[in-house]
């Protein structure tokens, strides 16, 4: 019962922030319609419960399933097959996952079909798997985090020079897409699960992280391939839709449920998959052992369509309603900065955030406190979200404005970063796009961008989740800096 | 000289570490676990892992136990599943200049009522060594992970060197049932065949918030 309760006060304590700001908004600057309200406080309802639930699967299930499919990987001992076993583990959790879907659904749309959403899903698929495979050779051959990181962006910014900017938005987003909700504590535990076997126990606490960062690498890397292949720039708008307030609360959540329950199962049924071979062909648990599995799937299961219900059922219209209401005042201040406090408070009920500080605080036995990661991380989005206001606002703000800066600082801490944050610090970018912010936060930008004259839907719209992918890894190293400099201080 | 343990529920061990300390104590480490408890519902539902953490100090006999009666105060121990604390005898404690040297255990002259019963296994087999001395009388345990490797266990992979996970499960029993659960253990786990892991038992000087 403990764990129930301690999950069920976690997660109820970090979904009350956003809450209230949307009550506080409502009472103030920006009412909604008492039906969206209405929605809006029953959704996030749905987001405690079903966040509870996924995130004890998550314990259960999905940990203890990376730890042992990193083992199984490894076990071989023979490079061809750790390789193989990690393309094809990889392309299987990432072909499923349903942000992806989306985006590629979307992307196929506004390219008028020149790009098939098939070939962007398999492509993004395999450029994933791929540098998962590469990450785990790397953790293999003790090869330094911050070199790999440093030729892949470095490979990035050459391929995105002749790169159209929309497409560019599209591929970093499609990063932030693939590591998704199920994707990332998976592939967390899979590299936790390989490094922690290493003896040398400051290296396998760097090692525990990066693997998700140069995973979600793969698919900027795809889209981009993708493009220079097949150039096509002219781009359809496509048309957004504000929410309407005459639909009854209850038959709004029934008409979404059947979509949660496809969603969430789609989500699940790879890495259940994986479970099952895995577990015929070499796991062989005891039966008590993959009982808990089973039950833990079942919670992950759950647990995620209650989610996915609460969230695109009560979230998404409110989050548009309300970048439309602020972005008609003539002061865009108000806007700028409800953004800004919208970022901070989104990112505490992001499932994959839980996951991540978990493993922190996990791997470095509580030295690094969950509490100082989430700041961090709150404060990155938060800007993120409120640069990404700014380029609505203003069109000469291109998105590279803000990438190339942003990346090279990026890039350019890891020297100055202990090691062990580097690969925190850009998993975090990874962690930090899940679902909350695919729906919630870029809703409230595109209605902004739908009231603003000249702003683009999709280029702004788009841009937004590569934002809050970069700004958590600046903030994470600038964290990495102050431990080193407190450490110094106190002389140990 | 002793060795004190606290066995407490998650997130409440840098608490009690600092309290310990504006006791007198020097310092502590604490250790992340995870205990079981007994309850067919919940094990259903599988909801019966419990996170936990363990302190430990050393210290003067006369200052441990003075310093654990009053945290098992603070923090209810005679409540249940409030936690406990248990003290061993310690031979030497070196890198702490301030406390003497003392003479090897005076205090355990009388035998004890408890014994620690720490088990090392491969990691997995940490419910088993629970589910094996419950069989034999005991009332759970608790269960740190942990890595290392016998003189015949070192392996490598690629470039980088391995080494196996394990599973140290910390057990409390009276004294009269402890052999019966050693013996339980030691056959359901064939402990005895090697590579298989490791039993040690020390004896307890003193317990708080053990029910029987």
């Amino acid at each position: 019962m403990q764990v129930l309760q301690a999950k069920f006060k976690e997660v109820f304590f970090s979904v009350l922030p956003i809450t209230l700001i949307v009550i506080l908004l409502h009472l103030t600057i920006s009412p909604v319609p008492g039906a969206v309200l209405w929605r809006f406080l029953i959704g996030e309802m749905f987001v405690v419960i079903g966040l509870t639930l996924f995130l004890i699967g998550v314990d259960l299930a999905i940990h203890p399933l990376g730890d042992l499919t990193g083992t199984f990987l490894a076990k071989t001992n023979k490079l061809w097959t750790v390789l193989l076993r990690g393309i094809i583990v990889g392309f299987f959790i990432c072909a499923a996952e349903p942000d992806l879907i989306v985006l590629a659904n979307q992307i196929e749309q506004v390219t008028q079909k020149m790009m098939a959403s098939t070939t962007l899903l398999m492509s993004v698929s395999l450029g994933l798997a791929v540098m998962l495979a590469i990450g785990f050779l790397r953790i293999f051959y003790n090869f330094p985090l911050y070199k790999l990181l440093l030729g892949i962006y470095g490979l990035i910014f050459l391929l995105s020079i002749p790169t159209n900017p929309a497409f560019l938005a599209m591929a970093f987003d499609a990063s932030g897409s693939t590591t998704g909700v199920l994707a990332v504590p998976f592939i967390l535990a899979l590299s936790v699960g390989i490094s922690k076997l290493k003896k040398d126990s400051k290296a396998s606490e760097k090692d525990s992280f990066g693997l998700v960062a140069i995973a979600s690498s793969g698919a900027i890397l795809a889209v981009l391939l993708l493009h220079l292949l097949s150039p096509k720039n002219e781009l359809a708008t496509p048309v957004f839709e504000l929410a309407s307030d005459n639909q009854a609360i209850w038959s709004h959540f029934a008409h979404l449920l059947f979509h949660s329950i496809k969603e969430g199962t789609i989500s699940v049924l790879p890495l259940f998959l994986i479970f099952v071979v895995l577990q015929l062909i070499s796991f062989r648990l005891k039966k008590r052992e993959v009982y808990r599995m089973f039950i833990g799937f079942g919670y992950v299961h759950i647990g995620l369509i209650i989610f996915l219900l609460g969230v695109s059922g009560g979230l998404m219209d409110i989050g548009g309603l309300i970048g439309h209401q602020l972005a008609s005042f003539d002061s865009k201040t108000w806007i700028l900065a409800v953004g800004l406090i919208l970022g901070v408070a989104t990112i505490l009920s992001e499932p994959a955030v839980y996951v991540l500080t978990d493993q922190i605080e996990e791997v470095t036995s509580g030295y690094i406190q969950r509490k100082a990661i989430l700041a961090s991380l709150a404060v990155g989005v938060g800007l993120a979200v409120f640069l990404s206001v700014l380029r609505v606002l203003v069109p000469q703000i291109q998105l590279w404005h803000y990438l190339l800066p942003g990346y090279l600082l990026a890039l350019g801490l890891m020297f100055f970063t202990p090691k062990m944050f580097i690969g925190m610090a850009f998993d975090a970018g990874g962690v930090a796009t899940g679902p909350m912010t695919a729906t919630f936060i870029l809703a409230f930008i595109q209605g902004a961008a739908d009231k603003i004259e000249s702003a683009n839907l999709i280029i702004d719209g788009f841009g937004m989740i590569a934002l809050v992918a970069l700004m958590p890894i600046i903030m994470l190293e600038l964290l990495g800096v102050l431990f080193k400099l407190k450490n110094k201080r106190e002389g140990i | 000289m002793q060795e004190i343990y606290f066995i407490v529920n998650y997130g409440l061990g840098s608490k009690l570490l600092k309290k310990a300390k504006k006791l007198g104590m020097r310092g502590g480490t604490i250790l992340r676990a995870h205990g079981t408890i007994e309850n067919s519902l919940l094990h259903l539902f599988a909801l019966d892992d419990q996170r936990k953490e363990i302190v430990m100090m050393a210290g003067p006999s006369t200052l441990c136990r003075e310093v654990m009666q009053k945290l098992a105060q603070v923090f209810h121990f005679e409540k249940p599943n409030h936690g406990i604390a248990f003290s061993l005898p310690l031979f030497k404690v070196c890198g702490v200049s301030c406390y003497p040297d003392q003479e090897y255990p005076k205090e355990s002259e009388q035998s004890a009522m408890y014994q620690s019963i720490l088990t090392i296994v491969n990691r997995g087999k940490a419910e088993d060594v629970i589910t094996a001395a419950n069989h034999a009388g005991a009332k759970g345990g608790t269960i740190v992970h942990g890595r290392g490797a016998g003189i015949h266990e070192t392996s490598k992979l690629f470039a980088m060197d391995i080494e196996p996970e394990k599973e140290v499960v910390l057990i409390l029993a009276k004294a009269d049932q402890a052999k019966d659960i050693i013996q339980a253990i030691r056959t359901e786990l064939e402990i005895d065949k090697p590579g298989n892991g490791i039993i040690l038992v020390q004896e307890v000087l003193e317990t708080y918030g053990i029910y029987e």
